[in-house]
Parts: structure tokens; C-alpha cells; sequence
């Protein structure tokens, strides 16, 4: 278990590595000189003397492998450096925002397997028949539907016509408790609605797989109640790859709630990687996805962990 | 089972099969109908007009007029020009790439294969949104840099997609053929191997398109994919979000053409992948065991050591073309301290008619007719049809138990052993934890495994085929039930540990489980001979003969046990291992049950056949004294009652 341990983080840390450095290198590669090009609005280029401090600020103007090794050890210890924009120290601006991204995917990830998981569970168990057809038609549907768009026609209905809901905003945990939750349920609703479809159309599949294996028929014999059959032999089988699932797609979250968060004016991540990519404020941004990626990369490992706990033979590979 | 081939009909164009029908229509209109936007409206997508803000749809602007005037039907079909030009060229780039990089990797392995499948992993990490993001930070937004980030993208996806297909093809027997033959590499990858390898790249076509649409019109709504006034359908979205209390229409209507794209997209990948690959698509939706039937009439011959009877099965297979006899009047009586064997070539309704017993019957089986009687540990016979489903799993695992045929499968690879036998002992009797841990460990010792305890908190796949086997009789003891079916315990297992199971059996019958009655089945007549006092041997979903073992083994009266005796190997070696499958000593294949042949089911094989055998069904013909059975027109037990 241990060796398993020490061989998955440090694939982990490869992996890192290989993600910092081809960030790294996009602005390497990119054509012409990068402290020109992002400086460069609409047609307009920028005074030589500002394109030539802005290189000095990005540590430009030194040898190439001299910036990778500083990006290198600057990133492991979480120091960004300062918005190219007004200056301002990126990390603080990260530590404020991420903890509300993780909000809405944390409750929204929850609140879908909730309700996708059970579902699911009857779909597969009654595969092809009515409740399985009706189930999966509906998750057909709404697969369908961007995040966006669930937004925004969430806000038309809960905020416009019914009047329940605020239409967004935000407002700390500290100051107004109910608030913050009223203002909670459309974002995570729609971050559960989206993930909901997945581990559905999942869980349904890995069900109907395991329920035809011979232990089930062995359990049956053994004369367990059919819920314990259902428990111990068809769902707990069932789990792993749901949970390999959910854990790529939490990943993935952590970047399509950036449409979310904007649809409902949610002040995590995303408005500051917008307005950062509206500005062209490289740093910014390239922080931003470091961080994301780094937990996409950290979820991993730990789903990792989690399926090898849930599935001893995996601990073998 | 043994299935006769269907040669395939070859066509010279595949045709469209009916489910792809309709999601081919569905798709083809609604990809069309935005480029035939000329033929539907005059108007001009960016043409401004002040005066007509938001207004209502009229007979010129049939959808209405957005927030700056600009006709709304006009925009949404050019609109979809645009998302779908950027999601289709997108993938299109990302497939042809994507899918030669990983026929290059399969092709050639070595590194090739290395940064195929790395690549991927390594474009995953970030999530999608991101990335294009990043690259739009760099090179500024526009449908350009658009096709150019969802095509870096999704082309990882395709090469692993291809790379994995490719592999399996080039393995198959017609690729190394034309390897053989000397075939150029290219030829083989693009003649043989591409053909093959399209239906799954066609799957993730569609999908990465789906996809693709879906990042486009989020990075439009969010402002940095096509640039304005190019209209687009996330613009148009966030522009009419503003207004949507005034003007729900602004956004309904792009909200919609988005939705039914993408759901016409999926829809079609969907039947898609259901079409290539036909074991995904389900037939019927019942739950995997069919109900046992109670019967009308209640048998009075049981006499006290009887612990189970079946009499009169017949078993109907669900199928298309109207229900099928697998099993036809069976009848069978099981006793206290006997073994009765049911032997018979494979597909001959062995295993049916002891799932039967347990009330384990597949959802696609059906129960038509007969009883199926057990006694309970009470002492009192019930009829498995009358009990309630709890009260069914009441009796299984505590009056009847079984063993199957693959100890590899039979146990759950995610539980520990020990776990495994003390859910079934705590399910029938409620007992300490601990106590049942001590019984568990005590019975692993029974059936002879070194270490029990040890053992009670391994896993599965740490044990060997043949220690699997013993825990599975061990589980199938815990609550000492009357009856013990074993299904071909031994066929999977090699043939020294198939003796030792065999023994283990024996020992047990004699040793712990005072007056348990075993049901057998087997193909294999040296086994059979070994262990059981009785067999019924089974043809085409029929018993044809039944009696004491010595007896119908040393002088068989039914043709078809005169050739199963033939058939069996000589030397004890190939006795054990002997699959049965084939009779030797007869030609051709037990008949499927649609289509038995008249009269007698056998006569088609049977060297003794006469005319009249196929006028009608031969009875069960009983002996003399009424020990033996036998369903044969020229058996001497027919002659015999005849004369009675």
C-alpha cells in the first residue's frame, strides 16, 4: 500500500511539472515579443518604454532557462508575482477567490450525488425498463444544455418571473448567513444539474454491468435480503468508476464554473480570470491555471487513493 | 449452448439502419437550416435599426428584433453558421490529426506509442475552459484562434481513441494476414485498418462536436469567442440577458437553438454508439430473477426423506418470436443422504432446472408449469411459487445452497473472504460478530484451507481457483442446509484439484452435514460414477433416463446414454478433464429448442430410430420395479409396460 502511495504522488508531481512548464513555454513560443503582444490593444501598440518595463517586471530580458528555473521554484512556493494590470499581489487575490469556487462546485457535487447516485442505481437495476427509459431520457436532455444556459434560464424563471431567488451577487458567510445561502442556490443548483447528468449516465452503465456478474448470483443464493445484494454487491462495485468519473469531472468543474460564476455574478475565480484575460494580464491568468490544474491534479490522486481503497486489486497494477 | 452460425448478409452499400433514421434526419436539418439562411429571410444580421428595439415579432421580423434592431431569425441562423463552421472545422482538424497520430503509434509502438498516450493525459489536466481561455489571453479573441484551441484541444482524445482501436485491430487475424503477404505499411493502415477502426472514431466525432459547440458559445457569451457584430448564439445570449424581464424571447430563442443542436448531436452518437455496438441497447426491463409459480395441483407421494421434488417443470425462454420450451416436463425427486446426479451435454436444461430449485431462474426464463417443492428445515414441504420473495430468501442459503461453476467469479473481488461468509451466516441467523467470525474461520478449516484465519482476511484474487472452490462449499455450508446443489463444481478447475474437491464433497456428506441430500450436475460420467447414488440424465430439455448410477451406467437403456458412455475417455487423465461438449460416438448437435423435431427429440441422432418414433412424444416408460426410467420407444421398459 505504501509503494502504491509513494508511486502515485510522484506521478502527480511529474505531472505538475510537465503542466508548469508547458505554460511556461506557451509564452516562449508564442511569435514576436510577448511583452509587446500583451500590451497591444485592439490595433494600437504600446510606448517602447512601457513594453521595455513590462519585460523587466516579467523577468523577460533574462536567458530563457534562467526564467523557467525562477518560474519553476516561484510557483512551488506560491509566490505569483503582481497583476501586470495595477500591480497587485496575485496569490492574495487567489486565496480570496478560490475558497468561493469550491463552494459552489463543493456544494453542487454533493447535492448531484445526492440525487444522480440513486437514481441511477434504479435506471441500472431496471435496465430498459420504463423507469430506466423515462431516466434516461430526461438526463438526454438535459446533457444538452450548457451550464450558461441553465443559468440563465434559471434567473429568468427563479429571479424574474417567480421572484424567489436573487438573481446573483454575492454576500459573506460572516455577514448575513441566510443570504449567503439564498444566494448559494442557483449557482450550486446549476453546477449539480450539469454534474448530476454525468455521474447519472455513469452510474447506470457501472449498475447494469455489475448486476449481470456471477458474485451477485452467488449473494442472491447465499439468501441476502436483495437490499444488501443491491448494497454490498452491485453498487459497492459499482462505485469506482463513478468515482473516477466524478473526480475528472470536479476537474473540469473547476474551469466551466468560470460561466457560472460569471452568469450569476459569483465572485470566485472566474471574474478575476475574466477581467485578466480581458486585459491580457498574463501573470494573472497563467496563475490561475496553475492553481486549477495543480488541484485538478491533487482531486486525482486522491480519487486514486479513494479507488484503491474501495477495489484492493487495483493496489497490484 | 451450441449455436448453429449464421452466415452474414453482405451488402454492396450498408444501409441505414431504422434507429439512425430519425437522429440522422433531426441532425441534417438542423445543421442545414442555418446555411440555407438566404432562402429563409432577407434580412440582414447586422443590419442596426434603433427605432425597432426589441420589438415584437411582426410579419417582417418573425421572431422579432433584438436589442439594437437587429432582425433576431436573421441572427440566430447566421449565428448557427458561425458556432457550427468553428465546432465542426475544429473537430474536424483535431480528427484527422488526432486519429493519424494514433495510427502512427499503433502502427510503429516504440516512441510513437509513448507520446500518443502521454499527450492526452497531459492535455487533460487542463480543463478545457481554461485553456482556450489562456490561449485567447495570448492571441486575442476571434473564430480563428477558436478553431485553432479546440482543435489542440480534442486531438489527444482522438489519437488515444484510434491508438487503442488500431492496436486491437492489428491484432486480428486478417491484419497479420496481409502482413504476411508482404502488404506496404501504409496500405494496411489506410485500406484495412482506418475502415475498421471508424465506427468508434465516429462516435467521438460527434461527440468532440457536441462539445466543441458548447465551449464556443460559452466563450461568445462570455465575450471572448466571435467577436461582434459576427453574431453568434452565446452572444446573443449575453447581449439579451440585460433585457430578459422586457424581452424573454431574446434569450429563449438562442437558448433553444443551442439546446436542440447539442441534444440532436448527442441523440445522434447515442444511437450511434447503441448501433455499433449492440450489447449496450437492452431488451426487456425486468430484474435479473423470474418468480417461481405455485402449482395448481399439490403431489401426495412425499414421503418423509424427500427433501426436494420437482415435478412437471416446464421452463419457457422469453424470446422474440414468442415464448420457447428450454425445459419440458421434468420431473425429479431428491432424497436425505443421496447424491443424484443430472448429467448431460451443455445446453440440455442441467443448470436450469437447479437455478429452478433456487428460485434463481434468469428474468428472461419463464416458469409455464409443474411444482417446485422443498422441505424446510421445519420439516414442512412448501411450494418455492407460494412463498413471498423474503420468505424466499429465507430458504436459500438456509434449506437449499449451491456451488458454481466458476469459483474465479462466483466471489466478490472488492470483499474480503471472510466478510463474504459472514454476511450469509448473519443473514440467516443473528449472532454476535465475533461468533460468526469463529464459525467462519471453523468451516474454512472443514474444507481443508491452510491458515483459515489468515485467509478469513484475504482477498479473492489472492487464492488460487481450486481455494476458491472450497470456500465457496464452506459458504455454502454455514447454515447446514438439507440440500446442496453443486453445478459443475470441478469443470473450471485443473484436474488433481478436481479430485481433492470431489473427495472433500464425499467427505462432508459423510462427515458434517448428517443426511444432506446433493445435487450434482455434470457432464462428466466418471465423476458422476464416483460420487452419486442416483442420475438423470438429460437430452434436449427432457429427463430421458433415470435410476440408480450402477445400474443405468452398466446397462444403459436410453440410446442417447448408451452415447454419452461411448463418448467418455478412457484413460483417467482425460476422464477428468473431458469438456463433454461433443458427443463423439454420435454425429451432430443436440437440436435448439425452437426447433426440436417431432416425435421423439433424439431420433435425428439415434442410431436405433424407427419410423414411428417421430409420430409422437415417447412417455416416460417405468421399469418393472419401478426403480429405473426411461423415455424410449425400444427400451425394454417400454416393451415391458406394454405387456403389462
Amino acid at each position: 500500500m505504501l509503494a502504491f502511495l509513494l508511486r502515485r504522488v510522484a506521478a502527480a508531481i511529474v505531472m505538475l511539472l510537465v503542466v508548469g512548464t508547458i505554460i511556461f513555454s506557451l509564452l516562449v513560443i508564442v511569435p514576436g515579443d510577448p511583452a509587446e503582444l500583451l500590451l497591444s490593444t485592439g490595433g494600437g501598440s504600446a510606448t517602447q518604454e512601457a513594453i521595455q518595463n513590462l519585460r523587466i517586471e516579467m523577468g523577460l530580458d533574462k536567458p530563457i532557462l534562467a526564467q523557467y528555473f525562477s518560474f519553476l521554484i516561484n510557483t512551488a512556493q506560491f509566490e505569483f508575482g503582481t497583476s501586470i494590470v495595477d500591480g497587485s499581489s496575485i496569490a492574495d487575490a487567489i486565496a480570496l477567490r478560490l475558497p468561493r469556487t469550491l463552494e459552489i462546485i463543493g456544494v453542487g457535487a454533493v447535492l448531484a450525488l445526492i440525487v444522480a447516485i440513486p437514481v441511477g442505481t434504479l435506471a441500472g437495476l431496471r435496465g430498459g425498463g420504463r423507469f430506466d427509459v423515462i431516466a434516461s431520457g430526461v438526463n438526454a436532455l438535459l446533457t444538452s444544455i450548457p451550464g450558461f444556459v441553465v443559468g440563465t434560464l434559471f434567473i429568468y424563471f427563479f429571479a424574474q418571473v417567480l421572484r424567489v431567488l436573487p438573481a446573483g451577487g454575492y454576500v459573506a458567510f460572516s455577514q448575513d448567513p441566510a443570504q449567503h445561502l439564498q444566494m448559494l442556490v442557483l449557482p450550486a443548483t446549476t453546477v449539480a444539474l450539469h454534474l448530476a447528468t454525468i455521474i447519472f449516465r455513469m452510474t447506470r452503465a457501472s449498475v447494469l454491468e455489475m448486476r449481470g456478474h456471477d458474485w451477485v448470483r452467488t449473494a442472491t443464493a447465499k439468501g441476502l435480503r436483495r437490499s444488501l445484494v443491491v448494497r454490498r454487491h452491485i453498487l459497492r462495485n459499482a462505485l469506482g468508476p463513478v468515482i473516477t468519473v466524478v473526480g475528472l469531472q470536479l476537474g473540469i468543474l473547476l474551469g466551466s464554473t468560470v460561466l457560472i460564476e460569471f452568469v450569476y455574478n459569483w465572485p470566485g475565480l472566474s471574474g478575476m480570470l475574466v477581467t485578466a484575460v480581458e486585459q491580457r494580464d498574463y501573470p494573472t491568468v497563467r496563475a490561475i491555471i496553475l492553481t486549477v490544474a495543480a488541484i485538478f491534479i491533487g482531486i486525482n490522486l486522491v480519487i486514486d487513493i479513494l479507488y484503491s481503497l474501495l477495489d484492493p486489486r487495483i493496489r497490484l497494477k | 449452448m451450441t449455436a448453429i452460425p449464421v452466415p452474414k448478409k453482405t451488402r454492396l452499400l450498408p444501409a441505414i439502419p431504422r434507429r439512425m433514421i430519425l437522429p440522422s434526419i433531426l441532425l441534417a436539418a438542423l445543421i442545414l437550416i442555418p446555411f440555407a439562411a438566404p432562402l429563409i429571410t432577407g434580412a440582414d444580421p447586422v443590419q442596426i435599426s434603433v427605432r425597432d428595439r426589441l420589438a415584437l415579432p411582426s410579419w417582417e421580423h418573425w421572431l422579432g428584433q433584438d436589442e439594437f434592431g437587429r432582425d433576431r431569425l436573421a441572427r440566430v441562423l447566421y449565428g448557427g453558421q458561425v458556432s457550427l463552421t468553428v465546432a465542426f472545422v475544429a473537430t474536424t482538424l483535431a480528427c484527422i490529426f488526432g486519429t493519424l497520430l494514433g495510427l502512427i503509434g499503433a502502427y510503429f509502438r516504440g516512441p510513437f506509442e509513448f507520446v500518443t498516450t502521454r499527450l492526452s493525459d497531459v492535455v487533460l489536466c487542463f480543463p478545457p475552459i481554461l485553456l482556450a481561455l489562456l490561449v485567447v489571453t495570448l492571441f486575442g479573441p476571434g473564430a480563428g484562434t477558436l478553431v485553432a484551441v479546440l482543435s489542440v484541444l480534442y486531438f489527444p482524445s482522438f489519437a488515444r481513441i484510434a491508438f487503442s482501436e488500431a492496436l486491437r485491430v492489428s491484432s486480428l487475424d486478417f491484419v497479420e494476414a496481409s502482413r504476411a503477404l508482404g502488404t506496404p505499411s501504409h496500405r494496411i493502415v489506410l485500406g484495412t485498418i482506418l475502415p475498421n477502426i471508424a465506427g468508434p472514431v465516429s462516435v467521438q466525432y460527434s461527440l468532440t462536436a457536441a462539445a466543441a459547440i458548447t465551449i464556443e458559445s460559452g466563450l461568445s457569451f462570455l465575450g471572448l469567442g466571435v467577436v461582434p457584430p459576427a453574431p453568434s448564439w452565446g452572444q446573443m445570449i449575453r447581449g439579451a440577458r440585460q433585457f430578459m424581464n422586457q424581452d424573454p424571447l431574446g434569450i429563449l430563442i438562442p437558448c433553444v437553438a443551442l439546446i436542440l443542436t447539442i441534444y440532436a448531436i448527442n441523440f445522434f452518437c447515442d444511437r450511434l454508439r447503441d448501433t455499433l455496438d449492440p450489447k449496450g441497447a437492452l431488451g426487456g426491463g425486468k430484474d435479473e430473477t423470474s418468480v417461481p409459480v405455485a402449482a395448481r395441483v399439490t403431489p401426495s407421494d412425499e414421503t418423509a426423506d424427500v427433501v426436494a421434488s420437482i415435478r412437471g417443470l416446464r421452463l419457457q425462454l422469453m424470446s422474440p418470436g414468442g415464448p420457447v420450451d428450454v425445459i419440458q416436463d421434468v420431473s425429479l425427486t431428491l432424497r436425505a443422504n443421496q447424491c443424484t446426479a443430472l448429467v448431460g451435454e451443455s445446453g440440455s436444461g442441467k443448470s436450469l432446472s437447479s437455478l429452478a430449485l433456487m428460485g434463481l431462474l434468469p428474468g428472461a426464463i419463464h416458469q409455464a408449469g409443474g411444482a417446485l417443492r422443498l422441505r424446510r428445515k421445519s420439516g414442512q414441504m412448501v411450494d418455492l411459487g407460494t412463498l413471498t420473495a423474503k420468505e424466499l430468501e429465507d430458504v436459500r442459503g438456509n434449506d437449499v445452497a449451491m456451488i458454481f461453476q466458476e469459483p474465479m467469479t462466483s466471489l466478490n473481488p472488492i470483499h474480503k473472504v471472510g466478510a463474504q461468509m459472514v454476511e450469509a451466516i448473519l443473514s440467516h441467523r443473528p449472532m454476535p460478530y465475533a461468533d460468526a467470525r469463529t464459525r467462519a474461520i471453523d468451516l474454512l478449516e472443514l474444507v481443508g484451507i491452510n491458515e483459515p484465519a489468515r485467509r478469513f482476511d484475504g482477498y479473492p484474487h489472492e487464492m488460487s481457483g481450486g481455494m476458491r472452490q472450497r470456500v465457496m462449499i464452506a459458504m455454502a455450508l454455514t447454515c447446514e442446509p438439507r440440500l446442496l446443489i453443486a453445478d459443475e463444481p470441478t469443470t473450471a478447475l485443473d484436474v488433481t484439484i478436481q479430485a481433492e474437491i470431489i473427495e472433500l464433497l464425499q467427505r462432508l456428506r459423510t462427515e458434517y452435514a448428517d443426511g444432506l441430500s446433493l445435487l450434482f450436475i455434470s457432464h462428466n460420467l466418471g465423476i458422476v460414477s464416483e460420487i452419486a447414488d442416483r442420475v438423470a440424465v438429460m437430452y434436449s430439455g427432457q429427463v430421458v433416463e433415470e435410476g440408480p448410477v450402477s445400474q443405468v451406467l452398466n446397462s444403459p437403456h436410453h440410446p442417447y446414454t448408451v452415447a454419452l458412455l461411448e463418448s467418455m475417455p478412457s484413460s483417467h487423465e482425460e476422464l477428468h478433464s473431458a469438456r463433454g461438449d461433443r458427443l463423439r460416438a454420435i454425429s451432430g448437435t443436440p437440436p435448439l429448442p425452437d426447433a426440436r423435431p417431432s416425435g421423439c427429440a433424439f431420433r435425428d441422432r439415434c442410431p436405433i430410430a424407427i419410423p414411428s418414433c417421430a409420430d409422437a412424444p415417447p412417455p416416460l416408460f417405468n421399469s418393472a420395479d419401478g426403480d429405473r426410467q426411461v423415455r424410449c420407444f425400444r427400451a425394454p421398459e417400454a416393451g415391458s409396460e406394454a405387456a403389462r
